[in-house]
């Protein structure tokens, strides 16, 4: 059996069901460009170190609605500011809005008017990716977000997507964020779940002038899960957008995070990814520095420990006319054990001469003056292995502004790096 | 408190101390000096336990106790404090919380009572005092984006936190203007008591106007060539160290 006739059949199984009834011509579209395609193999270059096969061999079924308590992932900010979905479908009950304030639209999908928001309509100029195109097929539900000119959002919004299945299922979420200028946001959206699963989300942001949106987002699918998701930001003059991607979970994850910068905009693409036994984590980001004066910040940081595997690919294409852009980008890797292992890989694309763009990767183990230094101080060699290792990744988290976002993810990776005991956490 | 005798020890293969013979007691203040590359460093960090340098002969003993039959971590909780050149960085980890858990590391070990978090807070305050530092530095992450001086601010801070038996600073002076230095020895003066010890490692005699010792010892090629009162380091200061190297070579110095 090869992976190619495999391939086709999770497609035509994932295709099988009823297509949605609204947003037709986006669906239509997706689905003529999905014909007569296969599943990618490890021979494309883009996934030449993430081989589906394993993926290809699951029968995914459609995902069913089902009444979960959510009281556990509640975060205190934004107990009144929450859109809560379960297997891909909106679950009101566990959803709350009552906070939200005024003017903000932050709706379901399904009950979005079609006419008003316009799905699809973040366009990067690049054939979408097949995983982006089943989503556009297929998705059920999601959320839209509209912050109107010039508001500032005091409270976060939270958006919680978990997957709970007895047999594998697939789903689609979908999620529009558009700020009109000089608007402000802080957003969380969180991944998690039980089970076998495939999550494809889609996540289009539109960021109007001097328009500022601060985006966490958190991947905590189940050990089992499959994560592959598309994330399209196009930034206005000036405009600011923050996003950080932090992977925990999953079996094999990839994250295609694309951002356009405009005129005098600013983007930043953050990562964190804590790897173990036999997980994969993937991350192909592009940076597209459109316009001239443009400032972007790439800081993407793994940890892998047993047989796991981090990729990294960071393109950053600055425009002909992109004058004055500076962009930097940092790719740093920990090993933990023999048998980790991270591909990285920097490619800068640059049609301008006056711009500063930097770049650097590195891997390798914990540094042994590092390591000297807290056992001169008197922590024993795993304690001073688990600090630095806690350190490196408790630095990407540093920034995250929503306190108990920050709190739960510092447990989170304290947990993960045997920290926990140290209590540096006080 | 620490008795070295014939202590022979190699980087990569490279003999860097090549029979070093050093009684130090406790009350004592010691200074080693020497020029660059001449071994002084390397001897704060064979004795410390730095991983990268192989003991190869010879024999020291911490306050009776065989000192490489313990690891750095155990040395440390035993008294032995070693004060960094360069001091490392740890982003995420916050300096109080690093200060309490190096704090309750030894209290454990000595079986003294380990502070909480709200008791280091009282503990900590009383000791950032002593060398002059903001409070926003305990907040930060351990070292990081410290300046040099900074850094050596923090150093002598942990000392003050874990009042090691023997501190041993290496090239303390290093990167700190005049007035932190006079802050920082000051500091280390205070923390100096009759049972306990300083065995401080220098380039320039500056610091030893501030830390007055009691022996200075000039190593130059992995040995001590001169040892003698805290005059030494005034001599140094006129002369440079080509006197007392050539004096060895002509078999004089001694």
């Amino acid at each position: 059996m090869t992976s190619m006739v495999v391939g086709s059949n999770l497609l035509v199984d994932l295709l099988s069901g009823p297509r949605p009834a609204e947003w037709a011509s986006l669906r239509e579209a997706a689905e003529g460009r999905l014909e007569g395609r296969d599943l990618p193999t490890t021979k494309d270059e883009a996934w030449k170190y993430t081989d589906l096969k394993a993926l290809a061999a699951i029968p995914f079924g459609a995902a069913p609605r089902a009444t979960v308590d959510i009281s556990a992932y509640l975060l205190p900010e934004m107990v009144g500011t929450r859109q809560v979905f379960v297997n891909g479908h909106h679950a009101p009950h566990a959803s709350c809005a009552s906070a939200v304030p005024a003017g903000v639209r932050f709706l379901p999908l399904s009950t979005a008017s079609e006419a008003c928001h316009a799905l699809g309509s973040v366009k990067n100029g690049l054939t979408p990716e097949l995983f982006e195109d089943l989503n556009s097929a297929r998705f059920e539900d999601g959320a839209v977000i509209l912050v109107p000119k010039n508001l500032k959002v005091a409270l976060p919004l939270h958006l919680l997507f978990l997957t709970r299945a007895d047999a594998p299922v697939a789903v689609f979420p979908r999620v529009l964020v558009v700020l009109e200028p000089g608007a402000e946001l802080e957003l969380v959206e969180e991944h998690l779940g039980e089970g076998t699963y495939l999550s494809c989300p889609v996540v289009e942001v539109r960021i109007g002038e001097g328009a500022i949106l601060r985006h966490e987002r958190v991947q905590r699918e189940s050990p089992e899960a499959f994560h592959i998701g598309t994330l399209k930001a196009e930034v206005g003059r000036h405009g600011q957008y923050h996003s950080r991607t932090l992977s925990f979970g999953a079996r094999f994850s990839r994250q295609h995070p694309w951002v356009r910068l405009a005129e005098g905009a600013e983007g930043t693409l953050d990562g964190l990814a804590l790897l173990d036994d036999q997980q994969v984590a993937d991350t192909h980001s592009f940076m597209h520095h459109a316009e001239p004066n443009a400032v972007s910040h790439q800081l993407h940081k793994c940890i892998v420990d047993g047989k796991a595997r981090a990729i990294f690919n960071g393109q950053v294409r600055v425009a002909p006319g992109a004058q004055g852009t500076d962009a930097k980008q940092q790719s740093r890797n920990l090993l933990l054990s023999e048998t980790a292992r991270v591909d990285t890989k920097p490619q800068l694309e640059i049609y301008a001469d006056d711009v500063k763009c930097s770049h650097g990767a590195a891997v390798g183990q914990l540094d042994p003056e590092e390591l000297f230094y807290l056992e001169s101080r008197g922590l024993n060699a795993d304690d001073a292995r688990n600090l630095l290792t806690y350190g490196f990744a408790a630095d990407v988290l540093q920034r995250v502004p929503v306190a108990s976002v920050r709190r739960a993810l510092r447990q989170l990776v304290m947990a993960r790096t045997q920290a926990a005991s140290l209590g540096v956490l006080a | 408190m620490l008795l070295i005798k014939n202590l022979t020890a190699s980087i990569n293969g490279t003999p860097v101390l090549k029979g070093i013979d050093l009684e130090i007691k406790a009350g004592e203040i010691h200074a080693i000096m020497g020029p660059n590359g001449s071994g002084k460093s390397t001897l704060g960090k064979v004795l410390a336990g730095h991983p990268a340098y192989e003991v190869t002969g010879g024999e020291v003993l911490f306050e009776g106790r065989d000192l490489f039959s313990m690891a750095a971590d155990e040395r440390a909780r035993a008294g032995l404090f070693m004060g960094f050149q360069h001091p490392i960085e740890v982003p995420g980890v916050s300096n109080s919380s690093f200060l309490r858990l190096a704090y309750n590391k030894k209290a454990e070990a000595e079986g003294r009572d380990e502070l909480d978090p709200l008791e280091f807070d009282d503990f900590i305050h009383e000791k950032i005092k002593l060398v002059a530092m903001r409070e926003e530095f305990l907040d930060r992450s351990l070292n990081e984006g410290f300046s040099g001086g900074e850094k050596k601010r923090n150093e002598i801070l942990q000392m003050a936190v874990l009042e090691p038996k023997l501190a041993i600073l290496d090239e303390l002076d290093s990167g700190l203007d005049i007035d932190a230095l006079r802050v920082l020895g000051d500091a280390v003066n205070r923390l100096q008591r009759a049972d306990r010890a300083l065995l401080i490692i220098t380039h320039f005699p500056r610091i030893l106007e501030t830390i007055q010792p009691h022996y200075v010892h000039v190593l130059s090629g992995g040995r001590i060539l001169k040892s003698a009162g805290k005059e030494l380091a005034l001599e140094l200061e006129e002369r440079g160290y080509d006197w007392v190297l050539e004096a060895s070579a002509a078999g004089g110095a001694r």
